[in-house]
């Protein structure tokens, strides 16, 4: 035991300057919140992006949709976001083809370049997120 | 090119993959609802390999195909026996057999602090190799087609060569290639394995694609479809089941001015096709036309 405590003494040391892997904690999450717009199948959404705690302003977001039970079966038209009211924030009108589960891509350019997929249950009034609660970031 | 045009080109080149995987089962006799099985092994495969293994695409492209034609071997192997609609029905079971296993599957390390790999039923995500290479959808499409034109290249001259001609004569009439001293059933397994390396390389195209797959992506649907599109584009022909993909993705698109019963004006046209055409559009009589045709010409 006495031996092994100078080597756990300087693990421990080495964890506590290396601190905790850097990448878990850079990518961004989203968030997405829809509403039915005039036209079926069609929703107004707003995308709120977080980088940690804080807001991530200034990205350009491209959105596109597919459906986990029928791949490939649907194209959506990808969308652009624009600025959203507050910061991080970001709106974009998506036109889907039918109700039900739907993967949400988002992918994203300026000063973050990363892809996300969140998946939210689209209905007549809106979109919620998925059984499984699959909002985190992919 | 828009990102749109983009889109909808790789979802052709995607499904195409998995069109000619159940047109190869088809053209040795066998009706095959079970290809998306094989499509996910693949996918699984090749995002395990990349994702977790940080082994390049390449690398895990040859996996998905080896294990793909693997798992079309283990089930061919006591299936291959049966025929008609007794062997749709095992490939049916057999792929549900393959999703849920799927869904058991979890199986995660940690990479760069994260922890990757399949996790159930909450699918498998992180599959970000293509992207964190830097490769652009437009490039992604490009290796889409390379590989498909590679592949379309292989099955076409394996059909004008004595394999293929044998393996049509085992579709036609396996007693009568028995007896002309064809090997019919490893032929048939060739076939089967073949069909599940294609299917397996669509996979894993389309993990990278999507980034993201879970088991519900591989359902009877997708199998259906691959079925449907290599029935309506033709049998005579390679071609065939590409042009199945393109016709199919050329409807549900040309029909969004139906809105919500465009899945039903779609399956009317594919039952219209193929009341018109039994098998398919490039069936093999048209073929042998065109061949006679264009060897006539000066």
């Amino acid at each position: 035991m006495t031996r092994c405590a100078p080597v756990l003494l300087l693990g421990l040391g080495l964890a506590a300057l290396l601190g905790p892997p850097p990448a878990a904690a850079q990518r961004p999450t989203a968030e997405v919140a829809c509403a039915a717009a005039g036209p079926p199948f069609t929703y107004d959404c707003t995308i709120r992006l977080r980088r940690g705690d804080r807001p991530l302003e200034g990205a350009e977001i491209t959105i596109t949709a597919d459906m986990p039970s029928m791949p490939m079966a649907h194209n959506v038209r990808p969308v652009v976001a624009r600025a959203g009211q507050a910061p991080g924030e970001y709106e974009a009108r998506l036109e889907l083809d039918m109700l039900g589960e739907w993967a949400i891509r988002l992918r994203l350019g300026g000063p973050v370049r990363d892809l996300l997929v969140v998946h939210y249950e689209f209905d007549e009034a809106g979109a919620h997120p998925a059984s499984g609660a699959r909002r985190h970031r992919h | 090119m828009d990102l749109y045009t983009i889109g909808v080109l790789t979802n052709i080149g995607l499904l195409s993959f998995l069109a000619l995987s159940a047109y190869v089962l088809l053209v040795a006799g066998e009706m095959s609802f079970g290809q998306q099985a094989f499509f996910g092994v693949g996918a699984y495969t090749a995002g395990i390999a990349t994702a977790m293994f940080e082994l390049p695409l390449l690398a895990a492209a040859l996996a998905a195909m080896t294990l793909g034609g693997g798992a079309a071997v283990l089930v061919g192997l006591p299936t291959l026996r049966l025929r008609g609609l007794y062997f749709a029905m095992v490939t049916l079971a057999a792929a549900e057999m393959f999703r849920i296993l799927f869904e058991l599957l979890r199986w995660q390390r940690p990479v760069a602090g994260e922890p990757v790999g399949p996790d159930g039923t909450q699918g498998f995500r992180g599959i970000r190799w293509v992207f964190e290479q830097g490769v652009e959808p437009a490039h992604f499409l490009a290796i889409i087609y390379v590989l498909l034109a590679l592949l379309l290249g292989v099955l076409l001259l394996v059909e004008r060569s004595r394999l293929g001609a044998t393996l049509r004569a085992i579709g036609e009439d396996p007693e009568l290639a028995a007896a002309l001293g064809a090997d019919v059933a490893r032929l048939k397994l060739g076939a089967a394995a073949a069909a599940g390396a294609l299917a397996g390389l669509g996979g894993a195209l389309y993990a990278h694609h999507n980034t993201y797959i879970e088991p519900r992506n591989f359902d009877i649907m997708l199998g259906v479809h691959s079925l449907a599109y290599a029935l309506i584009g033709g049998l005579g022909t390679a071609l065939g089941p590409v042009l199945g993909v393109v016709l199919d993705i050329g409807l549900l698109e040309g029909s969004r001015l139906f809105a919500g019963y465009r899945m039903i004006v779609f399956g009317g046209l594919v039952a219209l096709i193929l009341v018109v055409r039994p098998r398919g559009l490039l069936d093999e009589a048209l073929v042998h036309a065109l061949r006679r045709r264009l060897r006539r010409a000066p």
